[in-house]
């Protein structure tokens, strides 16, 4: 049974929330970590009951999300994650050894109970892959050594301290300002580096002054689709008598991207300093950052720095003493891409299964618990203090018409340094590059802007500039600027298929072309890679991406169409060479 | 307001999605995952449509009528989209229309027989599942459910049962009973309303499977139910005049009293008019046995005995108690009767139950 010390604890979650049912997710959390790794029938009805929501929902919202267990797991989950970053950097090789050095396939748990070996999607790490979660932790940049140095601290029931390098540098010095500064994190470096001035300049201004700012700025939104944040923020509805809120988008779910993660861990008061400034701006009355599950030890630095914001008088009731109120939840995720999606984040956020909404209603007009909400990723917001602390003049400084202000690009795969790079959009894709310390071995294809945009072969890269509209002209799109470097070992149907293999376990599946299709050319494209393949099924797979596109309920259907479908035709003869 | 679908100017009133405009119009747009009781789910994407002005396809089921709108549902890509939704659901689970229950009475296959598919191009590898025989009256075969999510919506906000949910994702969705218990186990009070909806033979009704009747075979007559006093509107099927099964009276989803909901008398328990137990004349004890008697023999039996529990035990030693399965006139002259003639206030009645 859950005891009354969970109950109530439960209940302090509800209580942060404008309705109980957001504390659904918390609380799975929560029973999940104190009784056992795992949430069964009993617990499920107590958890149920508590929330005031039925069984048949609740079992339906803990089978959503991948990180919601029904069973018990061994005492050390390790969680390799194998998308294609991890591929690239030989994430296959680190799930051999360790089923040989545990005994044990993935999926099963070693016989002893302390060891359960699962695989999982990208971790939001891919410059330093292969990456192992043991249960909260991430252990990064796992060679086969490192592993049993893990296996053998692990054995002897000590989660070791294992240091990673990981590479940085910053032309613009905006959002990666004070990466690589000790104690960064704190509050009193943070305002001693010229932190929250952007704060005390905002509210000099009127809220409409402040938007006008930031549509001035031209900033366009840093999630994917690139759209201006000004505009967005134009499109809220007025007078509506509701609350407004603002959720910052924390997801980061978009295989080889780990830029939203440089800002959280390394630099959380900017971020926090850009929500205030931004929910002040649309007079929004509370704030949210919705992110993924597997960053819990992240969003413990995000609760410290708020807590810290909080006494200082940054965050909380009557801000620097201007009558704003204005606080922030910190919501976690559990394993679950489309929840990125911004109505599949609202309807996580409201304890939810992960569904995307039928638009319109935007969020902008109907959002969170019925409300006018903007939804913003973390380094749109990240921008804002910069924007109104040096003017929209200052911004426009970085980039190029239509495409300005520093991006923090994140370069994974087959190059020297991979990590994350801050350049002004417009860079050069061949600066990034060499700013990763150049490719290793020769170029072959470089996917620019996360999984979810088209593949371009080395040729079509190149003379390719890194702004929305540059990579739109060559056929692909900037999306999260998570650059994935294929050079010529890399094998495109087998990435074709680790793809789709992802989108296929990510579906939310609501909609009949993402759920069957993906897992239809899921099997056609396993069928190819094994051999047993024919010259119809590439001909099927193409006829399939050609179909879906356009015809989901959310874009996911076209963020795997497009990307195989790219991979397909242009590497073609690579598929054709496996099939009969 | 007008509307031109397909190059037909169509009548359309402000508020309507272009799904019903083209439906009141007699313009066929296939809709798996909409129903009227349900309303727009946006899954199945089988109701797109293109239209001018807009750009891609478009969801019918949830775009409302524009006056002056032009749109299409026949042009290539719609018609492609068609196919492929039609094929997917094919291949997603195990449909072989020949023994199905459904048969003749699907949505899924009205949709295939007006695109001319037999069968899918491609077949992805399942292992069938059992089906849930479990619940008294309700069969669920998962290998046809389409996912449409019509029942989910029907039990948790029609008739607020909150038994139906989505678990799990992607194409390991499904539909569950609680946390995944079979129907008959599950808190499920066997209403019925997720039948009624379900587009496919996903769901089924145990009686008529049972007995190898199915729906295209059987007649509808609209009735009364008899058993208490809300007075649901049945549709009573019947194949050569016998029994088959009972489902609300199709098509006034918002009509009073039942809104096409039924409980589980109504739903399941016609049956007994056709029951060999019934009776169907009166019957007298004679010497211990019940013998066939004719009408009048039978009142004066009841008159006779009436008559003298009244002079022995006084009138309030009799009691009325009459039934929802007869007429209000019936009901009023039984209660005059018992009051009038026999003297006495014990007069109930089972809807009051
Ligand atoms: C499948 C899917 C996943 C997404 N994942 C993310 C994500 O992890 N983080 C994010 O900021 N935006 C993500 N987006 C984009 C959001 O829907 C939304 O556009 C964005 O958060 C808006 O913020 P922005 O305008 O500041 O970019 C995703 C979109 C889709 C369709
Ligand atoms: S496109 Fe995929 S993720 Fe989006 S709603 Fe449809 S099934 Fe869900
Ligand atoms: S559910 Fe419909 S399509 Fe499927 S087998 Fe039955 S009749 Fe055929
Ligand atoms: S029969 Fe009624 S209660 Fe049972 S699952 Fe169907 S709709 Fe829900
Ligand atoms: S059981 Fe029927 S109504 Fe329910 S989701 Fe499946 S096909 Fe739709
Ligand atoms: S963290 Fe390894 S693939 Fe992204
Ligand atoms: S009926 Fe419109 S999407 Fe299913």
């Amino acid at each position: 049974m859950i005891t009354k010390l969970i109950e109530k604890k439960i209940e302090k979650i509800a209580a942060r929330y404008p309705d109980r049912r957001s504390a659904l997710l918390p609380a799975f959390h929560l029973v999940q970590r104190e009784s056992g790794g795992f949430v069964g029938h009993d617990h499920l009805i107590a958890i149920a009951k508590i929330i005031g929501v039925p069984v048949s929902e609740a079992y339906g919202v803990q089978t959503y999300y991948t990180m919601f267990r029904r069973e018990p797991v061994g005492k050390y989950h390790l969680q390799v994650d194998t998308n294609i970053p991890a591929m690239l950097a030989g994430a296959e090789e680190i799930v051999t050894h360790l089923e040989q050095a545990l005994g044990i396939q993935v999926g099963q748990t070693t016989p002893d109970k302390k060891f359960t070996l699962s695989t999982v999607e990208c971790l939001a790490s891919c410059g330093t892959c292969p990456v192992i979660q043991v249960n909260d932790r991430y252990y990064e940049s796992m060679t086969k050594e490192r592993t049993d140095a893990l296996l053998a601290s692990l054995r002897r029931d000590k989660m070791p301290d294992m240091p990673v390098e990981t590479h940085f540098h910053t032309e613009c010095n905006v959002l990666l300002a004070r990466r690589g500064l000790p104690n960064a994190t704190d509050i009193d470096v943070y305002l001693e580096t010229g932190g929250f001035q952007g704060l005390e300049r905002a509210l000099q201004m009127s809220p409409a002054e402040v938007i006008a700012e930031v549509k001035a700025s031209n900033i366009r939104g840093r999630g994917g689709a690139g759209f201006p944040a000004g505009v967005k923020w134009g499109f809220l509805a007025k007078d509506t008598g509701k609350p407004i809120y603002l959720v910052c988008n924390a997801d980061e779910g978009e295989p080889g991207t780990f830029k939203d993660r440089q800002i959280m861990q390394y630099d959380p008061h900017l971020l926090i300093e850009g929500i205030v400034i931004s929910g002040y701006a649309i007079e929004a009355s509370l704030g949210f950052i919705y992110i993924r599950g597997e960053f819990a030890w992240i969003a413990n630095i995000l609760e410290r720095a708020l807590e810290q914001a909080r006494n200082k008088g940054f965050l909380g009731k009557n801000i620097l003493g201007s009558g704003f109120d204005f606080d922030i939840v910190v919501h976690l995720g559990a394993g679950a891409y489309v929840c990125g999606e911004e109505t599949a984040l609202i309807e996580s956020l409201e304890g939810k299964r992960g569904n995307p909404r039928l638009k319109p209603p935007f969020p902008a007009v109907i959002g969170l618990y019925g409300s006018p909400t903007i939804v913003n990723n973390v380094e749109t917001l990240a921008s804002i203090p910069f924007i109104v602390e040096r003017g929209a003049k200052a911004f426009m400084e970085f980039g190029e018409a239509n495409n300005f202000g520093p991006k923090i690009f994140g370069i994974s795969g087959h190059v020297n340094r991979p990590g994350v790079y801050e350049y002004p959009l417009g860079t050069p894709l061949a600066t990034l590059l060499d700013a990763a310390g150049g490719v290793v071995g020769q170029l072959k294809a470089v996917i620019v802007g996360g999984l979810s945009v088209p593949i371009l072969t080395a040729q079509e890269a190149e003379g390719l500039v890194m702004s929305y509209d540059d990579c739109l002209k060559k056929g692909t799109m900037l999306g999260s600027g998570g650059i994935m470097v294929l050079n010529e070992t890399a094998s495109i149907p087998k990435v074709a298929l680790r793809a789709i293999r992802f989108y296929a376990h990510e579906s939310c599946g609501q909609c009949t072309p993402c759920r069957q299709g993906s897992r239809t050319i899921s099997e056609l494209l396993a069928g190819i890679v094994a051999g047993r393949g024919t010259r119809k099924d590439i001909d099927l797979v193409l006829k399939l991406c050609d179909s879906i596109k356009g015809t989901t309920l959310c874009p996911t259907g076209e963020a795997f169409a497009v990307p195989i479908e790219a991979m397909v035709t242009k590497f073609r003869s690579e598929f054709e060479s496996l099939v009969s | 307001m007008h509307l031109t679908i397909d190059g037909r100017v169509v009548e359309a009133v402000p508020g309507q999605t272009v799904l019903e405009a083209a439906r009141a119009a007699g313009i066929y747009i296939p809709a798996l995952c909409y129903h009227p009781k349900t309303g727009k789910a946006g899954r199945c994407r089988a109701c797109v449509v293109e239209v001018e002005g807009l750009r891609g396809l478009k969801e019918s089921c949830a775009l409302l009528v524009k006056d002056g709108m032009v749109v299409r549902t026949d042009t290539p890509k719609v018609l492609q989209t068609r196919r492929m939704i039609v094929e997917l659901l094919l291949s997603e689970g195990h449909h072989n229309c020949i023994s199905c229950q459904s048969n003749a009475d699907c949505e899924l296959q009205e949709m295939a027989y007006h695109l001319g598919i037999e069968r899918p191009s491609y077949l992805v590898e399942s292992l069938p599942t059992p089906k849930d025989m479990s619940s008294g009256g309700i069969v669920r075969d998962s290998d046809k459910c389409i996912q449409c999510g019509r029942c989910v919506v029907a039990c948790q906000h029609g008739v607020v049962n909150q038994v139906l949910s989505f678990a799990y994702r992607g194409s390991h969705a499904q539909v569950v009973c609680d946390d995944d218990q079979p129907m008959g186990e599950s808190t499920c009070v066997q209403c019925g309303e997720c039948v009624q909806v379900c587009p496919v033979g996903a769901l089924v009704l145990k009686q008529p499977l049972e007995n190898k009747i199915r729906p295209h075979e059987t007649t509808a007559t609209k009735v009364t139910c008899p058993y208490c006093g809300v007075g649901c509107q049945i549709d009573l099927h019947t194949k050569d005049n016998r029994y088959a099964f009972a489902m609300a009276h199709e098509g006034q989803w918002d009509r009073q009293p039942n809104k096409g909901m039924l409980c589980v008398k109504g739903r399941f328990g016609l049956d007994y008019i056709d029951s060999p137990d019934r009776l169907r004349s009166p019957l007298v004890r004679k010497k211990g046995k019940l013998e066939k008697a004719s009408w009048d023999e039978a009142l004066d039996v009841v008159a006779k005995g009436l008559k003298a529990i009244q002079e022995k035990h006084g009138p309030d030693a009799v009691g009325f108690f009459t039934s929802a399965k007869v007429s209000n006139e019936e009901n009023y002259a039984l209660q005059r009767f018992g009051r009038a003639l026999i003297g006495t206030n014990n007069i109930d009645h089972c809807a009051r139950l």
